[in-house]
Order: structure tokens, then sequence, then C-alpha cells
């Protein structure tokens, strides 16, 4: 790579410029150590296979921009599909897992944890869950057999 | 350039650590590559709330896939693949709401950040140099969204490898070093006033920031 002097001033002071008008926020960085406090080690993970928000074809031809998003968690166990609709200050998920099954859902979002019920045909609705990022765990309903499921993280 | 076996080692035990429920070098993790997640979310225009919520997610989304990396010695260049794909979708996100002209111009940190208070007790020396590293930071903002996503990436502290530059910018590792150098030379000739690109028009201040100072 090219390192004439001239460019290795200049990275230099570009490195303290950064170190000094932009560093790393102090709470961001705590709340990424905290974040290990999240960490469910016994649970499946269900991965986030589709977001209408990148699909450009899927979310401009099919929704509108006005629509619900549409997103997708994949395990081996289980599918998640939720619908986000954005209200002024929050957000409203109404999902449905499959193979439909009753189920207890943790809508795990910043510090907190609300609870929502799955039904006996899987669906679920959540209201006021914040903007943010948001993950939801899901175990079988009291009594249920089987292994819990964790979704990704994502921004709502 | 940090790139070598010793460090990819260290990462490598510091991933696993992590997996067996070691908060500590869960930690020693975040020391390590939270600058340069931080560098690949500034180099997107998204809102301070955007950009805390895409670093936030990038941490979160590793806490479910710490125990499940292919390549543990490769955690920073798999961080820096997901802040750039969630800058891209919060970008999305942000364009869907409100129409956006475009969508990853770059907003980089604005100097004035620091405190009036803090520029008073400053000596002499320390305005000069104050003001040079305005004039740079400002020169690296006025830049093609490409390059100063590129050297600010490069600036993350610790220094990334070129594998996590690579990730960070979605570019092959061979034409790092190309797009580096050009960048750096259109820095230059930013800062000796010889271009005047349109994106400079973003920052209203950078013409009096450019003029009556010379780095030296």
């Amino acid at each position: 790579m090219p390192d004439e002097p001239e460019d290795a001033e200049m990275e230099a002071g570009l490195r303290q410029a950064a170190a000094r008008f932009d560093p790393v926020p102090a709470e961001l960085i705590q709340a990424a150590k905290a974040a290990f406090g999240w960490r469910s080690v016994d649970a499946e993970l269900a991965e986030l296979v589709s977001d209408s928000l990148l699909d450009e074809a899927g979310a401009a031809l099919v929704r509108g921009a006005g629509g619900p998003r549409l997103l997708h968690f994949r395990s081996g166990l289980l599918t998640i599909e939720i619908e986000v609709t954005r209200t002024r200050s929050a957000c409203e998920l109404v999902g449905q897992i499959f193979p439909a099954q009753p189920a207890e859902l943790d809508i795990r979002h910043g510090a907190h944890v609300d609870r929502a019920r799955v039904d006996d045909l899987g669906r679920f609705r959540a209201e006021f869950v914040p903007a943010g990022p948001v993950s939801l765990y899901c175990r079988p309903a009291s009594g249920g057999t089987g292994i819990a499921v964790v979704t990704d993280w994502i921004p709502l | 350039m940090a790139v070598g076996q010793p460090q990819d080692e260290e990462v490598a035990t510091l991933v696993l650590a992590s997996a067996a429920g070691d908060a500590s070098a869960w930690e020693a993790l975040v020391a390590r590559f939270s600058g340069l997640v931080w560098s690949i979310v500034r180099g997107y225009r998204l809102t301070r709330a955007d950009s805390a919520d895409v670093f936030q997610t990038t941490w979160l989304r590793l806490v479910e896939h710490i125990d499940r990396l292919h390549a543990p010695e490769q955690v920073g260049a798999w961080l820096a693949t997901t802040a750039r794909r969630e800058c891209l979708r919060a970008a999305r996100a942000h364009a869907r709401s409100v129409p956006a002209d475009e969508t990853t111009l770059v907003l980089l940190g604005q100097p004035d950040d620091h405190s009036p208070e803090q520029a008073v007790l400053e000596t002499e020396q320390a305005r000069l140099d104050t003001a040079r590293a305005e004039r740079l930071w400002q020169a690296l903002a006025s830049l093609p969204p490409r390059c100063s996503q590129l050297l600010r990436v490069l600036m993350a502290s610790p220094p990334p490898n070129y594998a996590e530059v690579a990730a960070a910018l979605g570019m092959p590792v061979g034409s790092i070093g190309p797009t580096r150098a050009r960048c750096l030379q259109r820095l230059r000739e930013t800062l000796a006033g010889q271009v005047s690109g349109p994106a400079s028009s973003a920052h209203d201040h950078e013409q009096t920031g450019r003029e009556g100072t010379h780095a030296g």
C-alpha cells in the first residue's frame, strides 16, 4: 500500500481528529457491554431471512410506502412472521408462528421485556413496542414440550 | 494495519470465552471493536437515534451469534458486515418514512460538538491544533461518501485490518489500498482548496474554516 510520508502525516492528523471530534459515545459502549446480559443459551436461533424494507420490489410494488413492514424469521423448528405498523411513538406487532402452536412470547426491547400470548392458531399481537432493537423469545406454552426459539435482534 | 496471527488468536480466544459465558471476554471484544463499528455507522447519514440503534443492534446481534460464528477470529469482519447492513436498513427505513434526496450521504461528527468552555481553556498552541484538526475533519466530511466512509473506517481506533475494512465498505480487499491512496489525494486537494466538490456546500462554515489557516 502507498505509504508516502505525506499520507502518513495526514492520516495521523485524521486519527487525532476522529478521536477528538467523533469518539464512540461512552453510553453506547456501556450498552454494548450490557448487551451480553441478553444472551440466551437455551434457545434455538431464528435468523432474519427477509425484511420488506430491504426487499425493494416487495416493499414498493406489493405494499406501497405506507404499508406494514414484513419480517420473516426462520429456525430449524419454526418460522415467525411479523407485520410491523409504526404508530406515532411506538410500533404494533401482529405475527404468526408456523407450525401453529400455543406459546409464550417475550418481546425483548431496550432494557425491558413485554409478554404476549400466542394462541392455538399461532397468532400473536403486541402494541406499544418502542422503536429500537427488538428480539422475540418464544417458548412452548406451559405444559407444552419443545425448545425455546429466539429471533435475531432487529431495529423497529 | 493490524494483520497477523497473534491478534487473530487473541480475538478468537475472546469469542470462544464469550460464547462460554465469560462477560469480561465480551467486554474486551466491545473495547476492541466498538471503534470499528462506530466508524462504520458514522459514515452514513443517520440520525443520532438511528446511529445508536444500529450500533446497539450490531452488538445485540453478535450476542446471539457468538457461539455460531464459523470463523471466530474474523469476528471483526462479521461485526463490520452486520453494521454496514444495518446502516443500509436504517437509511432505507428513513427514506421510506421521509422522502430523502440521498440516503447515504455522509454526515460525520461536527467539530462544534466540543464545548466553548473547553475552547476557552485551551492554550494558543492547542487552539492552532484544534483549528487544524477541524479543517481536516471538515475536508473529510466534504469528500464523496465512498472516500469519507473508507477514511473514517481506516481511522477507527484501534486500526482495523484489511479484511475488516473490506467488510465495512463491501469492497474487495485488493481495492482498499488504491482507493485509500486516491481518497487521500482527494483530501489533500480539498485542503489545498483546489477542489470544491458539490458536497462541500453541506457544511456552511467550511469556507471560513479553510481561510487563513495553514497546516504545519
